[in-house]
């Protein structure tokens, strides 16, 4: 029996750790055109010449110790189901027995003219982090203009003006993290990094890419021309399927899975960001390119390539936006999407710092926005998750002190007396 | 999986709590440079890791369950969170990046977040220490030390 892991990421290592509590035998080999097993949610840190060394998710120890061979700086290119091989761009063949495509995001870069030149740069891998950092100190780049306003958009935004760059943030939307934050939220944390000097143009895109060679300005949608000397497009990521493709399995918004994070070929998983999973908060068949949710899904998958029957619960979109001063969480839905849902808000940003928002529906929490007080929220999270009622302490849900006294005490008892902390025990209650 | 494991932890009692906070007390103590728990709050910043709850007559001394799914696990970003082979869940603090995805998802609120310090923070079942300090300080057994069950 031979596993063999494509990609060396979140996903990779909760599936290591999966097939590890079941099999600590045979062969695992993991697969990566890059050269390590670093954290992608940390790469914005290299803007500040943070050592490389602690941008390591994972070190060589972690690798040996679950007898894990990897086989890095080199492409899978090809799939071939029937002979249950794996081709690289070295031609080399990898056979397998057990196989999980694991190959994360692309950014997506819309068509726009001008996108080729130097100086333009997307921001979802240490390498990329990497040139254009390089490529700031080069050519002693002072202005920079960001496509976008998601978490990346608004990471790398904040570094650069960490480093003193001048920093301008061309957003589609009215606000910040329009698609994933409330209003209220994306109203702070304008605010924050208006503080820290980033500058913002909503309503509005960049059509244009201008400049010799090199960038040297953009053209807005509004006509407007802007001075810049790099652009970093942040605009969102899409799912990397092209290798999935070449064994033809089936994609819909992402690799298609059933609940055992099988894919339509035989021996074949997948996990992390190239896939479509399920959102536990309305049902719908979705992307969600979120690290936790990556790591627990290679962890299901490797559990079940180890034969080890599981059922995965599906994904719960959340965020940390974890570069600000104030620390702004948000799980589930964050705006209502009607007048049927149920909205409770503690907004005492303004005195004292903290905003808190819970959103319900039928008598269950389905989604909350916490800022500036944080600890213990993850209380919430779960209730959303286990899909508790809490029709009787709805406004609770939006205090400091929520806790788990607020929860039933059949709950307490089960988790804290009987120790029901395994994966299948926190299926929704009832 | 299913096999029990090794693993001695803390259990509340909540029948047995008065909600005195010894055990809050105890722990920040134990897991202070002087050892003194005035200064280990005012000198040295260090908040606790087990949280006193109270509503009415209800009370109970939380902390980290080393879950055997740790959803704090699949959330750290920095590698910080690891689990041993007998279940303890480890979280480092020096790895740690304070990015709260931990703290985000802890269905117990007991990863917590040491804002100004940027680093997250949860009970280590004191293993510098042999015995839970809090288990000790408790004057009315709302807190044991026992095997997973
Ligand atoms: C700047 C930035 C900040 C982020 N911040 C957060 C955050 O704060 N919170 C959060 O939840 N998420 C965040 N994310 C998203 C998070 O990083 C991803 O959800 C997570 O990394 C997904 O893990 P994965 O294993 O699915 O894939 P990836 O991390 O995308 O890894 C894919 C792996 O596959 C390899 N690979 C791909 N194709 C091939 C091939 N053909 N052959 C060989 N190897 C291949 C790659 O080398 C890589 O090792 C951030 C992402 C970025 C870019
Ligand atoms: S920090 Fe929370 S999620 Fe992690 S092991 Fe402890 S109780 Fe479980
Ligand atoms: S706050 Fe620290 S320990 Fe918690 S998830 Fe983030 S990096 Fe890991």
């Amino acid at each position: 029996m031979r596993y063999v892991i494509i990609g060396n990421s979140a996903a990779a290592v909760g599936c290591i750790t999966g097939i590890r509590k079941v099999d600590k035998e045979n062969e695992i080999v993991v697969i990566s055109y890059e050269d390590r097993c670093y954290s992608k949610p940390m790469i914005a840190d290299v803007l500040i010449d943070y050592p490389d060394e602690k941008l390591l998710y994972r070190d060589k120890d972690f690798f040996e110790k679950n007898n894990v061979t990897q086989i890095l700086g080199h492409k899978a290119i090809k799939i071939n189901p029937e002979s249950k091989v794996v081709i690289l761009d070295s031609n080399e063949m990898v056979p397998y027995d057990k196989l999980l495509i694991s190959t994360g995001g692309v950014p997506f870069v819309p068509p726009i003219p001008g996108r080729e030149k130097e100086g333009v740069f997307t921001f979802t891998e240490l390498g990329s982090a990497k040139k254009f950092k390089k490529y700031i100190e080069e050519n002693g780049v002072e202005k920079v203009v960001v496509i976008g306003s998601g978490f990346i958009g608004l990471e790398v935004a904040y570094y650069l003006r960490e480093i003193g760059k001048e920093v301008i943030v061309v957003e589609l939307l009215h606000r910040v993290l329009g698609k994933a934050l409330d209003k209220r939220g994306s109203e702070i944390v304008e605010t924050m990094l208006r503080e820290k000097g980033v500058q913002f143009i909503f309503n509005n895109t960049v059509e244009e890419i201008l400049g010799e060679e090199k960038v040297s300005s953009v053209k807005l949608k509004s006509g407007e021309v802007l001075k810049t000397e790099a652009v970093v497009i942040a605009i969102g990521v899409r799912p990397n399927v092209e290798l999935a493709e070449t064994a033809r399995i089936e994609v819909n918004r992402g690799i298609v899975t059933d609940n055992h994070l099988r894919t339509n070929v035989p021996d074949i998983y997948a996990a992390g960001d190239c896939i479509e999973c399920i959102d536990i908060t309305d049902g719908t068949r979705k992307n969600l390119p979120l690290f936790p949710l990556a790591f627990e899904q290679g962890l299901i998958a490797g559990l079940n390539m180890a034969g080890k029957e599981i059922t995965y619960l599906g994904g719960l979109p959340l965020n940390s936006l974890k570069f600000l001063e104030k620390p702004v969480l948000n799980a589930g839905i964050v705006e209502p999407p009607d007048s049927t849902y149920e909205v409770l808000v503690n907004d005492k940003f303004e005195k004292r710092g903290y905003y808190r928002k819970a959103i319900l529906k039928d008598g269950k929490l389905v989604g909350f926005v916490a800022i500036g007080e944080i600890d213990r929220v993850g209380i919430l999270t779960n209730v959303i998750r286990q899909k508790i009622d809490v029709s009787n302490i709805k406004e609770r849900l939006v205090s400091l002190d929520f806790g788990l006294v607020d929860l039933p005490e059949e709950w307490r008892k089960e988790k804290l007396k009987e120790d029901k902390t395994a994966y299948k025990d926190w299926r929704p209650v009832g | 999986m299913s096999k029990k494991r090794k693993l001695m932890k803390v259990y509340p009692i909540e029948e047995n709590c008065i909600s005195c906070r010894y055990c809050e007390v105890a722990c920040t103590m134990v897991h202070s440079e002087t050892q003194d728990p005035v200064k280990a709050y005012k000198l040295e910043g260090l908040l606790p890791r087990a949280t006193v709850e109270v509503k009415g007559a209800v009370s109970l001394s939380l902390m980290c369950r080393h879950c055997k799914h740790p959803f704090c696990l699949d959330a750290c970003i920095s590698g910080a969170i690891t689990q041993d082979e007998d279940g303890r869940v480890r979280l480092d603090e020096d790895k740690c990046v304070g990015c709260w995805g931990c703290v985000l998802v802890c269905p117990f609120g007991a990863a917590h977040p040491h804002v100004e310090r940027k680093h997250s923070f949860k009970c280590d079942i004191c293993e510098d220490r042999g015995f839970p300090a809090c288990v000790e300080a408790c004057p009315n057994r709302a807190l044991i030390y026992d095997f997973e069950r």
